[in-house]
């Protein structure tokens, strides 16, 4: 409850945090912000080379099967990858000022939020281009599938972040987990290819559901399956509970390890 | 114990704080799984249960060597550190300034950075919004306020970022070392904003090395030693007691300087005019061996003649460094200072107001001379005495200056 008062009373923090990430991320880049764009689309780009020509996944209209997947997974994998070193960074800040340190992954999460609606907008034109159309009545449904996404994500920040100031090296450890965790969530191929028995275990990783329902509401053009969206909900907020409590013990010692 | 008065805005009991020095630090999982001996550290104690309190609008100077804890002690304030330890209860908004413009970034305008380093002090949108002219206005730069901060000079820089601090409206104010900014005019304008600050009923907790800074603001010091409290009192009280320590650290115990007392052991024989006592006063008239450059220093020399010399004498005085550096030399002859007639008795002075002599050890030569030059009584080394400096200075004296650094861009 104090928590939830102070980080509602340095709210303008973290809306400068997300406001100048947003704009600061690819400054001095000379695409900038297109970058924001451009790495999903390569990244689609390559995948779709290797799944729909290389092997052959038979999978129709794969770059979309594929699209609709990959933003939302990026957005979770920032959370382990970059987010994982994000107390690091803020080294000079953490040793020197006090603010609630939760602002930190919570910013982060928050413009990993923005982001991703950036990507979206992304999929939609390449669905409006390809003339491949969407269910009105299964779009809303995308808000409460990325708000237990931004749980998730949060969650796992908050992990990521605090951990790392303590074992240095689980910021390279990260770069694999994000990649395994990658391949077992339906992320380049469909629920089908996975086996029957490992189902209910595939789908504890709170990230299958949620692919799943952004796919279901996009690539499908159907209701999400509510059941699983509850499960993958339940998982996500028990894991930002989880993280909130390790971040809260983790942070007594930051500006001392740091 | 729990009935304190109800206008204490600061609680300490207790405090302790301990930190671990690794002996060789693994960082990475596969050392700290590993090695256990590089997992193992030391913990040694910062501080060693410190309990104070401090009243509504109080202003409270911080002091002590470097490594003593008072540092600590005011991050565990400002809740950057949590205590190992004991309790600390602030009561009110507290703003630490312990780094001036924290999360500026240089290409951004100064108005966007007074927006981000205000939002890390905790203030909202529109508290901000209200401050911004103020801040603005405080700090002088206008005319630069929406250029990129990364154009600024390191004066005007730091000049935004303290009106920012300034400006945060905290019941409580930690401040670590940060009155050194700019020029002198704006350090004099800072300094004013403190004081209004306080008279407004702020209550300042205050690091600095600079005694003169602490007692113009401060109402009371705690001296902290080694993690403990060694003083708490008036400033008055606690600074000369603790300039005079500072003094005798830095210099350990050099080699036994001569006591008050100048060692008279020369040979008294057939001196007709002769030195008696040569001291070092301070500016209470109190012997010392031992002062900070810029104190005043009187030098007092007492002599005794039998049969009191018909003419006139002339006094010399060279003063040497430790490592036979001639600082300087002067008499009174040179000086056109004429007609000195001694009596049986008597005593004379010289004065030094500033002694700005660095930090090291010296000796004055004193030497009583006929204008024919032959000396009555030469005593080398007649008074040997150390200095310590609050300024890092180097070579052997200070030399008045005044620093002019135009803080504008070209």
């Amino acid at each position: 409850m104090r928590l939830i008062r102070e980080l509602y009373r340095y709210r303008e923090m973290i809306a400068s945090l997300v406001r100048k990430d947003l704009k600061g991320r690819y400054k001095g880049s000379v695409l900038g912000f297109l970058w924001t764009f451009l790495n999903p689309l390569l990244q689609l780009l390559v995948y779709t080379l290797v799944f729909s020509v290389i092997m052959k996944s038979g999978i129709p209209q794969y770059y979309l099967h594929l699209f609709v997947a990959l933003v939302p997974w990026i957005y979770f994998s920032s959370a382990l990858t970059t987010g994982s070193h994000l107390i690091l960074d803020q080294k000079n800040l953490i040793k020197k000022v006090f603010f609630p340190r939760e602002v930190l992954p919570v910013a982060y999460t928050t413009s990993g939020f923005f982001n991703m609606l950036f990507s979206m907008v992304i999929v939609f034109a390449v669905i409006a281009v390809t003339g491949y159309g969407v269910n009105w009545a299964a779009l809303p449904c995308l808000i409460p599938v990325m708000l237990i996404q931004y749980v998730l994500v949060l969650g796992v920040n908050l992990l990521t972040s605090a951990l790392t100031v303590y074992a240095r090296d689980l910021e390279h450890i990260m770069g694999v987990l994000s990649m395994a965790w990658m391949y077992l969530s339906p992320v380049v191929y469909g629920i089908s290819f996975v086996p029957e028995q490992w189902k209910t275990l595939y789908l504890l990783n709170p990230m299958s559901p949620l692919i799943l329902a952004y796919r279901d509401i996009l690539y499908y053009k159907a209701i999400p399956d509510w059941g699983m969206l509850l499960q993958a909900f339940l998982i996500s907020l028990a894991i930002a509970v989880l993280g909130f409590w390790v971040f809260a013990c983790l942070q007594r010692r930051f500006a001392e390890e740091l | 114990m729990e009935t304190t008065a109800t206008n204490t805005v600061i609680m300490v009991r207790d405090l302790k704080k301990k930190f671990r020095i690794y002996a060789d630090q693994g960082r990475s999982l596969k050392e700290k799984l590993l090695f256990k001996k590089r997992r193992s550290y030391e913990e040694r104690w910062v501080l060693g249960g410190v309990s104070f309190e401090i009243r509504k609008g109080e202003a409270v100077a911080l002091v002590g060597r470097n490594g003593c804890g008072k540092s600590t002690l005011l991050k565990l304030l400002s809740r950057i550190y949590y205590p190992d330890g004991g309790s600390v209860k602030l009561e009110g908004r507290v703003s630490s300034l312990i780094e001036l413009g924290a999360g500026f970034h240089p290409d951004m305008t100064g108005r966007e950075n007074i927006i981000t380093n205000a939002a890390i002090f905790g203030l909202t949108r529109k508290e901000i919004e209200s401050r911004m002219d103020e801040i603005i206005e405080f700090s002088e730069l206008e005319p630069f306020i929406d250029t990129p901060v990364r154009t600024y000079s390191s004066g005007m820089y730091m000049r935004l970022a303290f009106s920012v601090a300034i400006h945060v409206g905290a019941d409580i104010l930690l401040i670590d070392e940060i009155l050194a900014v700019g020029d002198a005019a704006f350090q004099a304008k800072c300094f004013e904003r403190l004081m209004e600050i306080k008279a407004s009923g702020t209550t300042i907790v205050i690091v600095s090395h600079s005694m003169a800074q602490l007692e113009r603001i401060c109402d009371r010091t705690i001296w902290i030693d080694s993690g403990n409290i060694r003083m708490d009192d008036a400033p008055s009280v606690v600074h000369p007691l603790y300039l005079d320590y500072m003094g005798q650290q830095r210099h350990g115990s050099p080699k036994p300087l001569p006591k008050a007392t100048v060692p008279m052991e020369e040979p008294v024989q057939e001196k007709t005019v002769r030195w008696t006592d040569i001291c070092l006063l301070n500016d209470k008239g109190e012997r010392i061996d031992k002062f900070c450059t810029g104190d005043t220093v009187t030098l007092q020399l007492t002599y005794e003649a039998n049969p009191v010399p018909d003419e006139a004498v002339l006094i010399g005085l060279a003063l040497y460094r430790a490592d036979r550096a001639l600082c300087y030399g002067t008499n009174t002859q040179r000086e056109h200072i004429q007609n000195i007639r001694l009596k049986e008795k008597g005593t004379m002075t010289c004065t030094f107001s500033p002694m700005n002599l660095i930090a090291g050890s010296y000796w004055f030569d004193v030497a009583l001379r006929r204008p024919d030059m032959f000396a009555y009584d030469y005593r080398s080394k007649a008074v040997q005495f150390t200095v310590y400096n609050t300024i890092d200075e180097t070579g052997i004296a200070r030399l008045a200056h005044t620093w002019q650094i135009p803080t504008d861009t070209e």
